[in-house]
């Protein structure tokens, strides 16, 4: 309890609300979409070629296999980014900008939190098969496990936690 | 509540990082994917021709600017399959090069189904004229250099500097004409025979082609394939080029060719470190040096080209 500032008699750390997480997650995506995502959209625009509807440029990008590598390749970079924003953030502070506004931290179960827990518990962000599994397994398990863990968190050994004030 | 304050300092200082991070890194992808991938939104191809023509890439100087026959006509075939593409504009400022090199360009413009306009801005000679005369259509500025129609194979010979200096070149061949065109020793008259013969036959290839490309005559074709050149309002007159003029003509012939508006996707030839090094130094350095020193290097390095050094 120590590791997070926590003063003894004033304040606990209790079981983090699913509702809280959900809300701050979109929070961090909104925040990563503007500084992390902006910059990458210009090369998109770029690259992905205008059609008619959506699935033209899907077989566009099925029949061009450069294009598609080159896609992944800069989707992949985007993303390692993304998970950068969430390992910085959770080193650094044990929440990030959208935990901050709910007063949620990430608890490490074993001592304190290491780079590879915090890479582990994002990787649901990388978009490459297996990873994108996570985003279907990840809240799933979620509704099912005591804590309300997320598979990445049960591998990471990692939870989170809400701060609460009396 | 300090420690509240602080910590929101430190996230802003964390975004702030990796704001510059991500568009530090988005300009390194762009830089990159620019030379790599081209936007397909368009329906004419532009394609570079500048520099010396050579067949193969990654065979230029460090800083020289080249075009290599594989890296365009791998754009040309890409722009060939892409049906969104209804004609190629080939922008040329290039004195020429390896007969080889042109001749596959020339080619391989020969075998698209588009619409296709040589545009020749400053010089299009030699090698270079080579590839635009196989286009449907040639335009060029009424100041451009063009023609030079000729080969060249001329090369420094050492043989006398070596001679001033007590060096002496030990001949080793098992065939007699192993070392022609060694710039070591001197020509024989049999040797130059052989050479010119074999200049007399590119050229007469370079000719024949000139003239079926462009519909005209072989003999009016040899009477000015003397290897000398012509500014745009010549060309025009000797049936070289077929307009004279700019941009705006280029992009006025291709739409009335395509029945629309030219919505024009720059097709780039790939660079490696040092030639976009070597663009960002030509860039800022304006040719500095170019004319005399490229000329050396030019003659040293493609001893057989065809074209004038510039």
């Amino acid at each position: 309890m120590n590791g997070i500032g926590l003063k003894r008699g004033k304040t606990f750390l209790a079981q983090a609300s699913v509702l809280k997480r959900i809300i701050a997650l979109i929070i961090d995506l909104l925040i990563v979409n503007i500084i992390i995502l902006f910059p990458f959209k210009r090369i998109f625009e770029g690259i992905i070629p205008e059609t008619e509807s959506f699935s033209k440029t899907m077989d566009f990008l099925n029949s061009n296999s450069g294009y598609s590598a080159s896609i992944t390749a800069i989707l992949v970079l985007a993303a390692f980014l993304t998970i950068l924003y969430f390992m910085v953030f959770e080193k650094k502070l044990q929440q990030s900008p959208g935990k901050m506004l709910f007063n949620l931290y990430v608890k490490s179960q074993t001592k304190d939190l290491k780079y590879w827990q915090l890479f582990v518990r994002s990787m649901f962000l990388i978009p490459l098969f297996p990873f994108v599994l996570l985003w279907l397994i990840d809240p799933i398990v979620m509704f099912f496990t005591k804590e309300n863990q997320r598979l990445s968190e049960i591998l990471s050994k990692t939870k989170v936690v809400e701060k609460y004030q009396i | 509540m300090r420690k509240q304050k602080n910590k929101w300092w430190k996230a802003i200082k964390i975004i702030i990082g990796l704001t510059i991070l991500s568009f530090f890194i988005s300009i390194l992808i762009s830089l990159f994917t620019e030379d790599g991938i081209e936007t397909l939104n368009g329906n004419v191809a532009l394609i570079d021709i500048t520099g010396i023509i050579i067949a193969e890439k990654n065979t230029g100087f460090l800083f020289e600017d080249v075009t290599s026959s594989e890296e365009i006509n791998k754009l040309i075939r890409k722009a060939n399959r892409n049906d969104r593409v209804k004609a190629m504009i080939f922008k040329i400022n290039s004195p020429g090069g390896s007969a080889v090199a042109s001749e596959e360009i020339a080619n391989e413009i020969k075998k698209t189904n588009k619409t296709t306009v040589a545009w020749i801005r400053e010089v299009g000679t030699s090698g270079a004229y080579w590839i635009a005369s196989s286009a449907d259509h040639i335009v060029a500025n009424r100041m451009s250099i063009t023609g030079s129609i000729g080969v060249i194979a001329s090369y420094l010979g050492f043989s006398g500097f070596l001679e001033e200096y007590n060096v002496t070149y030990e001949r080793l061949v098992s065939g007699n004409l192993k070392d022609i065109g060694s710039p070591f020793k001197d020509l024989t008259e049999e040797e130059r025979a052989l050479f010119e013969s074999s200049l007399a036959s590119i050229h007469a290839y370079f000719v024949e082609d000139i003239a079926k490309n462009r519909d005209l005559k072989k003999e009016d074709v040899e009477k000015i394939a003397t290897g000398l050149f012509y500014i745009g309002t010549e060309a025009k007159q000797l049936g070289l080029v077929d307009e004279l003029g700019s941009r705006e003509e280029v992009i006025n012939y291709v739409e009335r060719q395509i029945g629309e508006e030219a919505d024009i996707v720059r097709y780039k030839k790939e660079k490696g470190f040092f030639s976009a090094l070597s663009q960002a130094m030509n860039e800022k350095s304006f040719y500095i040096g170019k004319g005399l020193g490229n000329s050396f290097i030019t003659q040293a390095k493609f001893p057989n080209r065809i074209g004038i050094s510039t």
